[in-house]
């Protein structure tokens, strides 16, 4: 928009419709609108709403993208409906537009679903700072500069749930605690006000716990507040090698593999990574071993280049990691 | 139909900083406590502060000077008792709020960082980068899940059980699936947020329809100081959402559609950082008199553009973030536009400083409490200073948690009966069946345009009498209306029709209680009268809604002290 013009331009939306209580199936409902350049999704959702059918039923509140209520999807991709201009969402996916919430399996009534699941692994990893509180206190905690940073702005995570339902483990893995839970975790964890010893644990366990992230970078693609919480589960993995508690498993052995690797040769040993990621249970990987060998990304052992300066390559290393393993 | 009676020691309603922190306090005490909130706690409108919280406790500053500076800006309608028991308990307030994890901005040496505010003798700001709010109110509910507070949410209150003098419970549904229930207490405290919704260009959230205060008011105890609603300077065109006044403090100016810096004929000396009141009407009477700028000429320039690149990206970046969503206009390399906003409620359910609701002048209600920004303790009297929000409803909030853990002991629990609940069946039947033909979104538009037009930054009795007229034409016509929705699953459109009706009966306060008050003061500016007139009006309006919805007024000594009255001049 300039300052002097308001463009408007007509785009039809497809609208996901279920009432619990009275539909047996969802149905997607039409409506076609002229949409102003000044509009944001949650505009929409209003207008559907006050002009339409007063049925329509959506969470929202704060309507300038720091409550986190207002989380749907616009054509598959996750958004904080009062924080998205329709001028965006045109220009990502033109004049027809699909409204839908977050996870249409746990629609309740249109875009409202049934967050219990969010809210359970949001409370999994002690979400508060744990620490005996000075109810009277003549002083604050002394925090520098260095050590406030240390949050990376975690704590901006307003629960919205738009990484949490856009994860593809959460889809699939009822126990992971999701790219919103870790945040969390991370923001008290990174906190040097924080005594916790539980939550770095629990987000350590097999299925439920940062081990599980596949690293496809979804979560950091959809936040509306630009967390980066794989950048989180990231630092969540550093925290866990310092601190010692990482146990070994497939996904720790991959990264302590890598760095073996490194160690030895400077550059990456594919094979050996494997080996050490996998243990006996690499037997599995054999027809693949087999192609990945005839297209030379096998290399035997006492053919593995070594990398210039690997002296300096073994003291970074050296000095740099905490594996125990 | 059987009605589930839940029975607690003490019932919160809201879940914002107040409520949260009095929900802690009663916890800690042993008290079987539970908060009631519509949304999820985390979504509760104090999230939304930008600014600051203040303290006085650097070196160059003290707690009188802060206590000067609230009372001067209230336009000396604060209690002066109250001022001082909220500034004396401000330092302490915040570090408490620091040990339970609030994430402050730092000083280089450690210590909570604090910025300079309009209105200010010292830099008292305590901040969060630009989302103090939302820390702090992370922070109190974190703390208050972590010892155990049980939390009701997406429940709505939509009465309170009120006989004889003693309040002793609240009724709700939950508004996933309309299941109604007594929650039977000794004692109830209100923390249920301002009621600038009533006005069409406002800062607040959707959820703040002001509910308590109707639902008190209705029940025939006063509302104090209705008239008084903050309207602030910088709201974007169009919308009203708020533009943090870290904008002015950084240097933006102002400019009209003839290019001129306005304020240099408003107020010479402190330009654009003088207090909200002056800076809102200069705004508002540059777009009255044809010199507004933007699509629908309802708006004035605020360029920051001369700041820089990297100082906007440094301390104005969620504002930019704002402007370029809602106006498609970045302020690094173009003005935005703004205008006055309806901001913050400075009247409401009227409160001593322990926090036990009035009854009327001399008596209280028993077992039932509030606090925050649906309280009228009166800290902010006719013109709230910024940062002191945030701070009454954290402060206030705790202190009046402790003085319920105080009384309750002594506070004999009333049995709830069935008949408790049939004000609010017939209510929600009413709703559901009345076949009307007006709707609720209609009648809202109508209101809010009527508010913001007529009972807004400026009034005379003229426009006044046409907002009272058409508040009472409302009232008339919510009983034509008809909704859609008959389900009992998030029935929203229910919701809004229940939250509209409380927007009507607190609006009839404010438009009543501002006719009235022939005197310009703080944020009620008459046109008619633009004076401030001590010696007929330094005292608080308190007004009462019979069964009919007729308001009566009464009024209520001002408490003074050592802050003397003087023209208010910046």
């Amino acid at each position: 928009m300039s300052t002097s013009t308001i463009t408007t331009q007509k785009v039809n939306f497809k609208v996901f419709r279920f009432n619990a209580d009275e539909d047996y199936l969802p149905y997607y409902e039409d409506y076609s609108m002229d949409v102003t350049s000044e509009e944001v999704v949650l505009d929409i959702l209003n207008r559907i709403k006050w002009d339409h059918d007063g049925s329509f039923s959506y969470r929202r509140s704060c309507r300038h993208g720091i409550c986190g209520a207002c989380a749907i999807k616009v054509n598959g991709r996750s958004t904080l409906a009062c924080k998205e201009s329709m001028s965006t969402m045109i220009e990502y996916f033109g004049n027809e537009l699909t409204i839908e919430p977050l996870s249409t399996k746990r629609a309740v009534k249109d875009m409202i679903i049934d967050k219990a699941d969010f809210w359970d692994k949001h409370e999994s990893v002690n979400p508060y700072l744990v620490a005996d509180i000075d109810e009277a206190p003549t002083c604050e905690n002394l925090v520098s500069l260095h050590e406030a940073e240390e949050l990376n702005e975690a704590d901006l995570c307003i629960q919205c749930g738009a990484c949490h339902y856009a994860c593809p483990v959460t889809e699939v893995n009822e126990d992971f605690f999701g790219p919103a839970a870790f945040a969390a975790a991370y923001r008290f964890e990174s906190d040097i006000r924080d005594s916790d010893t539980d939550r770095l644990k629990a987000v350590n366990e097999e299925k439920q716990g940062v081990w599980d992230c596949v690293k496809c970078y979804e979560c950091a693609e959809v936040c509306p507040k630009e967390i980066n919480p794989i950048e989180k589960i990231t630092k969540l993995h550093q925290m866990s090698f310092t601190s010692g508690i990482a146990k070994s498993n497939v996904a720790t052995r991959h990264a302590v593999g890598f760095k073996n690797s490194i160690e030895k040769h400077g550059v990456l040993d594919e094979g050996q990574l494997v080996l050490y990621s996998e243990g006996p249970g690499i037997v599995k990987h054999i027809p693949v071993a087999l192609k990945m060998f005839k297209k030379g990304k096998i290399i035997m052992p006492w053919n593995m280049p070594k990398s210039d300066n690997l002296d300096e390559i073994q003291k970074l290393v050296k000095s740099s990691s905490t594996a125990k393993f | 139909m059987s009605i589930p009676i839940y029975t607690y020691d003490a019932i919160i309603v809201g879940s914002g900083l107040a409520g949260c922190a009095a929900a802690r306090e009663l916890q800690n005490a042993g008290k079987k406590v539970a908060v009631i909130t519509k949304l999820h706690p985390l979504r509760s409108h104090s999230g939304a502060a930008q600014g600051g919280v203040n303290a006085a406790f650097s070196d160059e500053d003290s707690v009188e000077l802060h206590e000067y500076d609230t009372v001067k800006g209230s336009d000396y309608l604060a209690d002066q008792d109250a001022v001082e028991f909220l500034c004396k308990n401000a330092p302490e307030t915040i570090r408490w709020a620091e040990r339970m994890g609030a994430a402050f901005s730092r000083t280089a040496d450690g210590k909570i960082a604090q910025r300079p505010f309009g209105g200010q003798s010292s830099p008292r700001a305590c901040y969060a980068k630009d989302r103090t709010g939302l820390t702090l109110l992370q922070t109190i509910y974190e703390q208050a899940y972590r010892v155990g507070v049980k939390f009701w949410d997406e429940w709505y209150v939509a009465d309170l059980i009120y006989k004889d003098g003693k309040v002793s419970g609240v009724i709700a549904f939950n508004i996933r699936d309309m299941h109604m229930a007594i929650f039977n207490a000794k004692s109830v405290m209100f923390a249920t947020g301002g009621y600038a919704r009533s006005f069409k260009i406002n800062s607040n959230a959707h959820a703040n329809t002001g509910d308590g205060l109707s639902i008190v008011a209705r029940h025939g105890l006063p509302l104090e100081d209705m008239e008084f609603v903050q309207f602030h300077p910088s709201g974007l065109s169009g919308n009203g959402v708020l533009i943090s006044e870290a904008a002015r403090g950084e240097g933006g100016k102002l400019f009209n559609s003839e290019g001129e810096r306005f304020m240099e004929r408003y107020a010479p000396n402190a330009l654009e950082l003088a207090s909200h009141d002056v800076v809102s009407r200069a705004i508002l009477n540059e777009i009255r008199e044809g010199r507004g700028v933007g699509p629908r000429k309802d708006a004035v320039f605020i360029d920051v553009t001369h700041l820089g690149k990297d100082l906007i990206m440094e301390r104005l970046p969620e504002l930019r973030e704002l402007a370029i969503t809602f106006l498609g206009l970045d302020m690094i390399k173009e003005p935005i536009l703004i205008s006055a906003t309806a901001h913050y409620s400075m009247g409401g359910i009227p409160v001593n400083i322990a926090g036990n609701v009035r009854k009327n002048n001399t008596e209280y209600v028993e077992g039932f409490y509030a606090a925050g920004e649906c309280a009228c303790v009166s800290v902010h009297g006719a013109n709230r200073l910024g940062a002191n929000s945030v701070l009454e409803a954290l402060l206030f909030g705790r202190y009046v948690g402790k003085t319920m853990v105080e009384e309750i002991d002594s506070i004999e629990l009333r049995p709830a009966s069935v008949d408790d609940v049939q004000t609010t069946l017939d209510e929600i039947n009413f709703i559901l069946n009345n076949n009307g033909d007006e709707t609720i979104p209609g009648l809202r538009e109508e209101l809010q345009q009527c508010m913001t037009a007529n009972a807004g930054a400026f009034r005379t009795k003229e426009t006044l009498e046409i907002a009272v007229a058409k508040v009472k034409e409302l009232r008339a016509r919510f009983k034509n209306i008809r909704i859609k929705d008959k389900s009992k699953v998030f029935n929203t459109e229910l919701q809004e029709a229940i939250e509209f009706g409380h927007m009507v009966d607190y609006s009839a306060f404010i438009v009543e209680s501002a006719i009235a008050r022939n005197e310009s003061r703080g944020a009620h500016f008459r046109e008619d009268f633009d004076t401030r007139d001590d010696e007929n009006f330094l005292k608080h309006t308190m007004g009462y809604m019979d069964k009919d919805g007729e308001i009566s007024l009464d009024y209520m000594d001002v408490v003074l002290g050592k802050h003397e009255l003087k023209a208010r001049t910046y």
